[in-house]
């Protein structure tokens, strides 16, 4: 598996199309393959049975004629005594002899090998017929024909052609006295002959007879004629049945089976070269159908995978390119599958988003800056100094040390916070530290005109805070919240509730109506320049550093109190 | 799995059947007297050895076929019932080369084949045997003595006229029969006078057209008809009783052989229907080829064979330790004479 995942999409769905086209193709081949085979050599053994089979009759009816001639002559030589009616019998053989063309002459000859009739007018007596082959074999069992090799019978006319002797012993009458003879009927070989050339073997197809010793009795081919020939070796060995055989370079299919009414054995030899030629030719075709199988599948592989990798191939370089050059701004554009589509519009999306966030963070550091920048304004500012400065000089006119060192140290206190090394972010205690140092320089400036309390949970001390979030708050309680008539007072709170950090700076002035609040909560969150520049600015800074949940609320009862609660997220991620 | 045990076993066990299964090739099951051999196999069987028919369908070429493929699944032995009786040295050569006994049945190979290999042996009845019987039950009709021939010879001439229904040209059955039952008639002194002798293929219908063409001939000749086999001998019987022969004037199916138009005929083989002719009066008798004894015997022998016994303890005697002979029987009518 580990090896498919180094390989691309396109390869793997070409390696596995490929391969399961392939074996598809294999296990086809090969079942068709082996049905063809077997079907086809079903198909050639039983022709060639068949035509062993064929051949075999086409003898048996040539030998039956014999043997029915042969018996006819046994009924009539015992109807008739030779003593008597020699001429009738001799009429009979002669007649017997032209009813087939193949039969050369019939002889009767006595148990000593004296002729005693004949068809043939010119044997001749001085040969010792008794020793011959055929005569010896008729006195060995009485019951059947015997079927001799081809030889030359020299005793008769036509002497130099070879014949088959068929021979038997049978019953003859002389004077009323019943006698024993051999009855020889010789046929020409030539009958053999015809009767093999009317056979369709095939190319190199050929017939073998044997004898029951295994000699031979008559091949259609010269070959077997000599020493050395695979064909009657391979009919021995058969004995009866058929097998596939090789005879000289061919393949063959060897039948062979027994010959009614001889000793002989037909061994036929049928060419079925056709097996191997036909089986080249189906594994040719079957390879032929393999190989455009598969350059067909390759190609379409190729096309396929193409369609689906082409368009991933041009995501993967836009990907590429936003990455080099940081480039967002050109839309992808993809042709494809679906899946592609959604993912390149998917992408598209996520650029813009991207995008989007991008700017939005540009934006809102400009902003913290700007607010910041503002905040830092509005600590350091020259009236500010000024004043304190002018109540400084007042309280040193009229020798009042304690208050001028307390002045002078608050003030040194509250710059240092404001610029604080550059910080945005500072604890809550140096906020409320910050607060405090405020308003004691500005307990003094107004000659006690009011009064402040610090009502503050211990365990937030360590909380950050964006810094001077409550000067502004505490400036405007002191300039709009305190009633000239009545002493005011400021109480600062500092707590936490349900996770949140909480800042309130509360005063006991005239207090707000409903619409003056919503006055100023449509002017905090309004991008409109103001002239209440302090809450906005608290406000967009709360939102910047701590998010949404970050909020500003102004709570007020007329003649009462006015609440000015702060509140943002304890653990919240300053941003 | 339980059922793929049972399946395997099932398998085994028919594999190992068919190993105890004895190949037994008959050469055409269409054969009457076969059929009966083949039941008096089942039926007398009561050894430990079974045997598997096979049917040559009177075709040489598919004997050898059938022969191939039983040697293939190397049998104990095997009973062959040879087509062609000239062939069978192929079938013995065959069977050497896997070293398999072959028990001939009913059609005799020739002797040189049987002595060419000892595995070999042949149960049969003699041919000679059944015509020298069918021979004697005539004799016995006539009176038993040739000098003095009693009423059966119809016109009281000495001889005996006769017609005999041969078989199929050529078959060694029908050469043998003929030719002996005329030699034990002559041999034993009765002049026998053949009117014809008529092949009738061993078939009960060609014997019925034979005799037909006959009868207007010989019809008033005949003293006795001698068939070749039962088969035939029930075509003439039939045509007989066409011509008038045989009449039952009770109607009760039987004649009595008392009648004038009662004329005998003699079979051979013993078959069901010539069993039931004789015993309705009709066949005069028949000489039984005895497929019972003879099926005892090849069940002796498979089974002693099969055992790795020695063949020459079975209860029927073993000649040249190659031949077992089945003595046919004969079986007539009684004889009633005047």
């Amino acid at each position: 598996m580990k090896i498919f995942r180094e390989f691309s999409i396109k390869q793997n769905i070409v390696i596995a199309m490929m391969t399961i086209s392939i074996i598809v193709i294999l296990l086809s081949s090969f079942a068709y393959y082996f049905i063809f085979n077997s079907s086809m050599n079903d198909i050639v053994e039983s022709s060639s049975k068949e035509i062993n089979k064929q051949i075999i009759f086409n003898y048996e009816n040539y030998i039956n004629d014999v043997l029915n001639t042969a018996r006819q002559i046994q009924k009539d030589t015992i109807r008739y005594d030779i003593a008597t009616s020699k001429s009738e019998l001799q009429d009979i053989y002669n007649k017997s002899v032209k009813v087939n063309e193949n039969t050369i002459s019939i002889v009767l000859l006595g148990l000593d090998g004296n002729i005693i009739l004949s068809s043939d007018n010119d044997a001749s007596q001085n040969t010792y017929l008794e020793e011959k082959d055929w005569f010896e074999n008729a006195l060995l069992d009485y019951s059947i024909f015997y079927f001799s090799s081809p030889h030359t019978q020299n005793v008769f006319r036509d002497g130099s052609s070879k014949v088959i002797s068929v021979s038997k012993v049978i019953s003859y009458i002389v004077n009323g006295e019943k006698r024993n003879a051999v009855l020889l009927i010789d046929i020409s070989t030539e009958m053999i002959v015809d009767l093999s050339d009317h056979t369709n073997l095939g190319e190199g197809g050929h017939i073998v007879i044997l004898n029951d010793d295994d000699s031979l009795i008559y091949s259609s081919i010269a070959s077997c004629y000599n020493d050395t020939c695979e064909s009657i070796s391979i009919a021995k060995e058969i004995i009866i049945g058929g097998s596939y055989v090789i005879v000289d370079d061919i393949k063959m299919y060897a039948s062979v089976n027994t010959l009614n009414a001889t000793r002989w054995r037909i061994a036929t030899f049928s060419n079925v070269e056709i097996l191997n030629s036909s089986r080249t030719n189906m594994f040719i075709i079957l390879s032929l159908i393999m190989i455009v199988t598969v350059s067909v599948v390759f190609y379409f592989a190729n096309i396929i995978t193409r369609r689906i990798t082409s368009p991933l191939n041009k995501l993967n370089k836009h990907m590429l390119e936003i990455q080099e050059n940081g480039e967002l701004y050109s839309p992808l554009k993809v042709e494809g599958q679906k899946e592609i589509i959604y993912l390149s519009k998917a992408f598209n999306n996520m650029i813009v988003e991207i995008r989007r966030l991008m700017e939005r963070v540009l934006r809102e550091q400009k902003e913290k800056r700007k607010t910041e920048f503002i905040a830092l304004q509005t600590q350091i500012n020259p009236h500010f100094l000024y004043n304190t400065l002018d109540s400084i000089i007042w309280l040193s006119e009229n020798k009042m040390n304690e208050q001028v060192v307390e002045m002078i140290v608050a003030l040194s206190k509250y710059f240092r916070t404001s610029i604080s090394q550059g910080k945005t972010i500072i604890t809550a205690e140096e906020e409320l530290e910050h607060a405090r140092n405020y308003l004691l320089i500005q307990k003094i400036r107004y000659s006690s005109k009011f009064d402040y309390a610090f009502e503050i949970d211990e365990e937030i001390l360590k909380v950050n805070a964006v810094k001077l979030i409550l000067q502004p708050l505490i400036e405007n309680a002191i300039y709009h919240g305190i009633s000239s008539d009545e002493d005011g007072i400021i109480i600062i709170k500092a707590y936490q509730s349900d996770g949140l950090m909480v800042f309130e700076v509360e005063n006991n002035g005239y207090g707000l109506t409903e619409s003056q609040i919503e006055d100023i909560y449509l002017n905090m969150k309004s991008k409109i320049k103001n002239t209440s520049i302090g809450l906005k600015n608290i406000y967009q800074r709360l939102k910047l550093y701590y998010g949404d949940t970050a909020n500003l609320e102004i709570i007020s009862e007329l003649d009462e109190k006015t609440i000015v609660r702060l509140t943002y997220p304890m653990k919240a991620q300053v941003k | 799995m339980i059922l793929l045990i049972f399946v395997f076993t099932i398998t085994l066990s028919s594999c190992k059947k068919t190993n105890y299964e004895i190949p037994f090739i008959l050469y055409d099951e269409e054969d009457l007297f076969m059929m009966s051999f083949r039941d008096s196999i089942f039926l007398h069987n009561s050894s430990d050895i079974t045997f598997k028919m096979y049917d040559s369908t009177n075709s040489q070429i598919i004997q050898n076929e059938i022969i191939n493929g039983v040697l293939l699944d190397s049998p104990k032995l095997i009973i062959v019932n040879p087509v062609d009786r000239l062939g069978a040295y192929t079938i013995i050569e065959k069977s050497k080369l896997t070293d398999t006994p072959i028990i001939f049945i009913n059609r005799e190979p020739l002797a040189e084949d049987l002595l060419s290999w000892d595995k070999v042996y042949y149960v049969g009845a003699k041919p000679e045997q059944s015509a020298i019987y069918q021979a004697e039950l005539v004799m016995e009709l006539f009176g038993s003595n040739p000098n003095n021939l009693n009423n059966y010879d119809l016109n009281g001439d000495g001889k005996i006229q006769c017609i005999i229904l041969k078989g199929q040209e050529g078959h060694q059955d029908a050469e043998i029969r003929t030719e002996a039952v005329v030699n034990e008639m002559e041999e034993n002194g009765y002049d026998l006078e053949i009117l014809k002798i008529e092949s009738a293929d061993f078939r009960t219908s060609v014997a019925f057209d034979v005799m037909n063409e006959l009868l207007p001939i010989y019809r008033d000749q005949i003293e006795v008809i001698f068939s070749n086999n039962d088969a035939m001998a029930i075509g003439a019987i039939n045509a007989l009783k066409e011509d008038g022969f045989f009449t039952d004037d009770n109607e009760d199916g039987k004649v009595d052989s008392n009648i004038d138009n009662w004329i005998p005929v003699v079979g051979i083989d013993g078959i069901a229907e010539a069993i039931q002719l004789i015993e309705d009066g009709y066949l005069y008798g028949t000489v039984i080829n005895d497929s019972e004894s003879m099926a005892k015997a090849v069940i002796e022998l498979s089974s002693a064979i099969f055992n790795n016994e020695d063949p020459e303890t079975i209860s029927y005697p073993i000649l040249y330790g190659k031949y077992i002979w089945i003595d046919y029987k004969k079986y007539s009518l009684p004889i009633f004479e005047e």
